[in-house]
């Protein structure tokens, strides 16, 4: 999402086949090994043998939430920087020799990570892997590249955000639905902020949270993990072990008050409302079921909203939305997260009439549950979802990364489809009726500049 | 019935870019390990039939991931329509999926559920793709799903209004993104009256739209000698053969063939076109012409060129108005090749004040294309770095699979998939800087610009006569 460019990778396998599961859902495990080196870097690997490819993530356990108060958007300049050069690898020479390597890089700040992630023939693994352990040393703190780099991430915002209707809805909903300010904070920055961004900044904060205890580094591919082990034991080794920084407290109690406001878009044509419930915690008892609810509700054109609101009522022209999004999705957030909808609404309705309709479909899912055969077909789709995610060394490597930073495991990655797995209709009941409530509610109306009172 | 086995293998590059022998540039870190040795790439094996009816299958086994990918693609797409119905194709295709004979809308949606599917149809300016995926257990399932919406959609009444509906509203929303704008007007004024030009469909077309109408192009459209059906993943062959021929062997729909399309122009007016948008804070650019189609000589050379150019994150634009003057975010560029034509484009979006600086920026490196010859290292490594996205991006089912697709739309081989990183590998210097010369020279390019008039338009008069066009 807040990627370095605008060239997204689609993120999406050999796996090995694993223990039968219920329901005639192929079941499939990738063989993951891991290590720590005494610095504190935790390598996770996943070998697969099919193409002569490799992917490659290294994941800093710091974010658009996580970052220090009173500079807002410091994480993703920050994640800029990190393609400005090294006093040994000036600027030009990372994306040179990885290009030439016959590769592709790119990095983004998440609300609890930052990625930088490679795809690459795999002739190329151990030069990136040079690369990555130069960048984790040491930066080239110029004033030249900072000042670069605060215009192309201004250039970023305007084009996301600032020029495009709608284009705050994602910093909206935080904004008013959390009370911390690590959780409600602008992420991307006000220009304000990013404009006072100085070097001293960015070399606190590489000396802070990129520190190898506070990275995981993901490979997966054409490679063999004692390989992989010894090559990074060769080039990040030496890279002195520093303490992990804390994380600061996130946790907030669920909305016992409904927000709602009214927005006038000066770009868009067409009136839009978001909504965003609080949702439970990374790994809680609730987590799945509300993953599974968000499917139910909003995962594609068998969903719930979409065959009641876009289909049935013909209220909505789209919906949009799940749990994380949209910078994210069901399994890589770490504490809390919302769960979002974003839809553009049509001329016969207004957001009363949205809400209402939702609320029916909530209503209905809380007191009566559903069918075991809408269960399963769920089910079955949030498994063919996951696999999916998991198609190719690249994205192996980056969730196998996440999933180290922030359940503590890689390991967990095969326990999703348990997760899944393992969510009842009484789950799906008491999640609708804990969380998706109108207290726990927060509406932004986005209406067109001619709507305007 | 034909058969064929061919065993494709995708190549790179011999041989990796030096490390220390790129002298033009500042020599790479002492330290820095050299490239391993290239390994060999698995052949993929296609096995190509076709039914006694016409239809063209090809299946594609690649075993190791739980999914399967599959795309039908049917010649005569939204180019193919009338100059006052274009686009129909398009909200045809978009009607496949909401009923069909025997089943709704809803019952559809909810039997690709079932098997972790998916069913998304579009069409292109040439063709129509029906796209599905699904879990590996699920494809007699999603191909008798795909043969019914391919053969027996039902245009219901009460599911066309809701198309025609949202696409208007769609439509209006689409009205606020600059790109959308800008992509309307740069098509135009690079294709005039040639129906390459079509962007998008409009507000007259989808109002006069009918079921009987949609049912009438359906029919004239879709016959299976019309049509390729391309099938990937852990599949065997002989299982996979039986459920397509039972699913799709008695389709006898026939007719004519659609009219070729005539050939789209080569070059456009070196013209600058404002089109205001108020509030914009940034000048949305795109910088193009006309250019070769998917099976012209130059297309590939010219891919090779762009990579240099604009297309990759270490080209000269790239580098040029981001990494150096920080100008914009997102620069890119792109050469699109399609049956009877094609494109070359540059985009990027820019602050407003350095509109004008921007396009001289990017029309010095576009004419230097042409006038100067590319060095053997940065040659080398636009090549490497085709072959390395070519192969990452074809290790995806999905990708592969309409890749595969659009060849056959090119009237091109699956062979083609094998030859892409051999012809590459083949470019000389000199062509790069040949297809620079012929296609790449500013005084040759339109200018579109999609931003606030008042101060837009003062940056570009600096270049000459600006038309500006509300649109």
């Amino acid at each position: 999402m807040r990627l370095r460019s605008l060239t997204a990778f689609t993120l999406g396998a050999a796996l090995v086949a694993g223990p039968a599961a219920p329901a005639q859902r192929p079941s499939w495990r990738l063989p993951i090994e891991v290590k720590t080196l005494p610095n504190g870097l935790t390598i996770v690997v996943s070998e697969d043998h099919s193409l002569p490819t490799v992917g490659v993530s290294v994941v800093y356990r710091v974010g658009m939430r996580l970052e220090p108060k009173g500079r807002t958007g410091f994480a993703h300049l920050f994640e800029h920087m990190m393609f400005q050069g090294t006093p040994v690898a000036p600027k030009g020479v990372f994306d040179r020799v990885i290009q030439g390597g016959g590769g592709l890089n790119n990095g983004s700040t998440r609300y609890d990570f930052t990625n930088y992630i490679e795809s690459a023939p795999v002739s190329a693994l151990e030069p990136i892997l040079w690369l990555e352990a130069d960048r984790l040393k040491a930066l080239d703190f110029s004033p030249q590249n900072l000042k670069n780099q605060q215009e192309v991430v201004k250039e970023e915002i305007r084009v996301n955000v600032k020029n495009q209707p709608y284009g705050t809805f994602w910093l909206d909903l935080p904004a008013a639905a959390y009370s911390r300010w690590e959780n409600n904070h602008d992420g991307y920055g006000s220009f304000e902020d990013l404009d006072h961004a100085d070097l001293k900044d960015v070399q606190t904060f590489h000396s802070t949270y990129y520190a190898p205890s506070n990275a995981v580094l993901g490979i997966a591919g054409d490679v063999k993990p004692a390989e992989v082990f010894a090559l990074v034991e060769k080039y990040f080794g030496g890279i002195p072990g520093k303490p992990k920084p804390a994380l600061p407290d996130l946790k907030e109690p669920l909305n016992t008050t409904e927000f709602r406001q009214v927005k006038t878009d000066a770009l868009a044509r067409v009136p839009a409302v978001a909504v965003g419930w609080k949702m439970p915690a990374r790994g809680s008892r609730d987590h799945a079921p509300a993953a599974v609810l968000s499917e139910l509700l909003i995962g594609g054109d068998a969903s719930r909203i979409y065959l009641g609101l876009v289909k049935g009522k013909e209220l909505l022209l789209n919906a949009s939305g799940g749990l994380n999004f949209p910078l994210g999705g069901a399994w890589d957030y770490d504490g809390q997260t919302l769960f979002s909808l974003f839809s553009l609404y049509k001329p016969n309705a207004d957001a009363d009439k949205v809400l209402a309709a939702i609320d029916e479909i909530i209503a209905a899912v809380a007191s009566q549950g559903i069918t075991p055969a809408e269960l399963e077909r769920t089910k079955t789709k949030m498994l063919a979802d996951f696999y999916s995610d998991l198609e190719i060394p690249l994205s192996r490597a980056d969730a196998l990364a996440k999933a180290q930073a922030l359940w503590g495991s890689a390991a967990q990655l095969n326990e999703i489809p348990k997760l899944i797995e393992g969510v009842t209709v009484e789950d799906l009941k008491r999640v609708a009726a804990t969380y998706l409530t109108r207290p726990n509610r927060t509406v932004i109306d986005y209406h067109t500049a001619a709507a305007k009172p | 019935m034909t058969f064929t086995r061919h065993a494709l293998t995708l190549l790179l590059a011999t041989s990796a870019l030096a490390l220390s022998a790129a002298s033009e540039e500042k020599p790479l870190p002492k330290d820095l390990p050299p490239y391993g040795a290239d390994r060999p790439i698995p052949p993929l094996n296609i096995i190509q039939r076709t039914l006694p009816n016409g239809l063209t299958v090809w299946i594609v086994n690649r075993p190791g991931f739980p999914k399967i990918a599959s795309y039908l693609a049917v010649r005569g797409g939204n180019a193919y329509d009338p100059a006052d119905r274009q686009g129909l194709t398009g909200l045809m295709a978009g009607l496949l999926n909401e009923g069909t004979a025997t089943r709704t809308s809803k019952q559809i949606a909810e039997e690709l559920q079932a098997i972790g599917g998916e069913l998304n149809a579009f069409a292109s300016p040439d063709a129509v793709f029906v796209h599905g995926a699904c879990l590996g257990n699920g494809l007699p399932t999603l191909i008798n799903l795909l043969a019914d919406v391919t053969r027996h959609p039902s245009f219901p009444e009460q599911e066309v209004e809701l198309a025609k509906a949202n696409t208007l509203q769609g439509l209006l929303a689409q009205e606020a993104q600059p790109a959308f704008k800008a992509n309307r007007a740069f098509q135009a004024a690079l294709f005039g009256p040639h129906p390459y030009r079509f962007a998008s469909i409009t507000p007259d077309v989808v109002k006069a739209a009918t079921p009987q109408a949609l049912r009438a192009l359906h029919a004239s459209r879709f016959q299976p000698k019309q049509a390729l059906l391309v099938i990937s993943g852990d599949v065997q062959e002989a299982a996979t053969l039986k459920v397509i021929t039972a699913a799709f062997g008695d389709w006898n729909a026939t007719g004519e063939a659609p009219k070729p399309l005539a050939e789209a122009p080569a070059s456009s007016a070196h013209q600058f076109l404002l089109i205001p948008r108020p509030g914009s804070v940034q000048s949305t650019l795109r910088v193009g012409r006309p250019a070769v189609s998917a099976t012209h000589p130059d297309y590939i050379p010219m891919q090779l060129a762009n990579v240099i150019l604009g297309g990759s994150f270490g080209s000269r634009i790239v580098k040029n108005i981001r990494e150096d003057k920080g100008y914009t975010y997102s620069p890119g560029a792109r050469a699109a090749g399609l049956q009877a034509g094609g494109s070359y484009m540059v985009r990027a979006d820019v602050r407003t004040d350095v509109t004008a600086a921007s396009l001289m920026e990017i029309f010095y490196e576009m004419d230097r294309m042409g006038t100067t010859t590319v060095g053997e290292a940065e040659l080398q490594s636009a090549k490497r770095y085709m072959g390395g996205t070519y192969l990452f991006q074809n290790q995806m089912l999905r990708a592969l699979t309409g890749t595969l697709a659009t060849y056959w739309v090119n009237g091109q081989k699956p062979e083609a998939l094998s030859e892409f990183i051999p012809k590459v590998n083949a470019v000389k210097a000199e062509e790069v800087r040949r297809i620079g010369r012929t296609y790449f020279a500013a005084k040759d390019q339109t200018i579109v610009v999609v931003g606030d008039e008042g101060k837009a338009k003062a940056e570009l008069e600096q270049f000459g006569p600006v038309q500006v066009q509300k649109n």
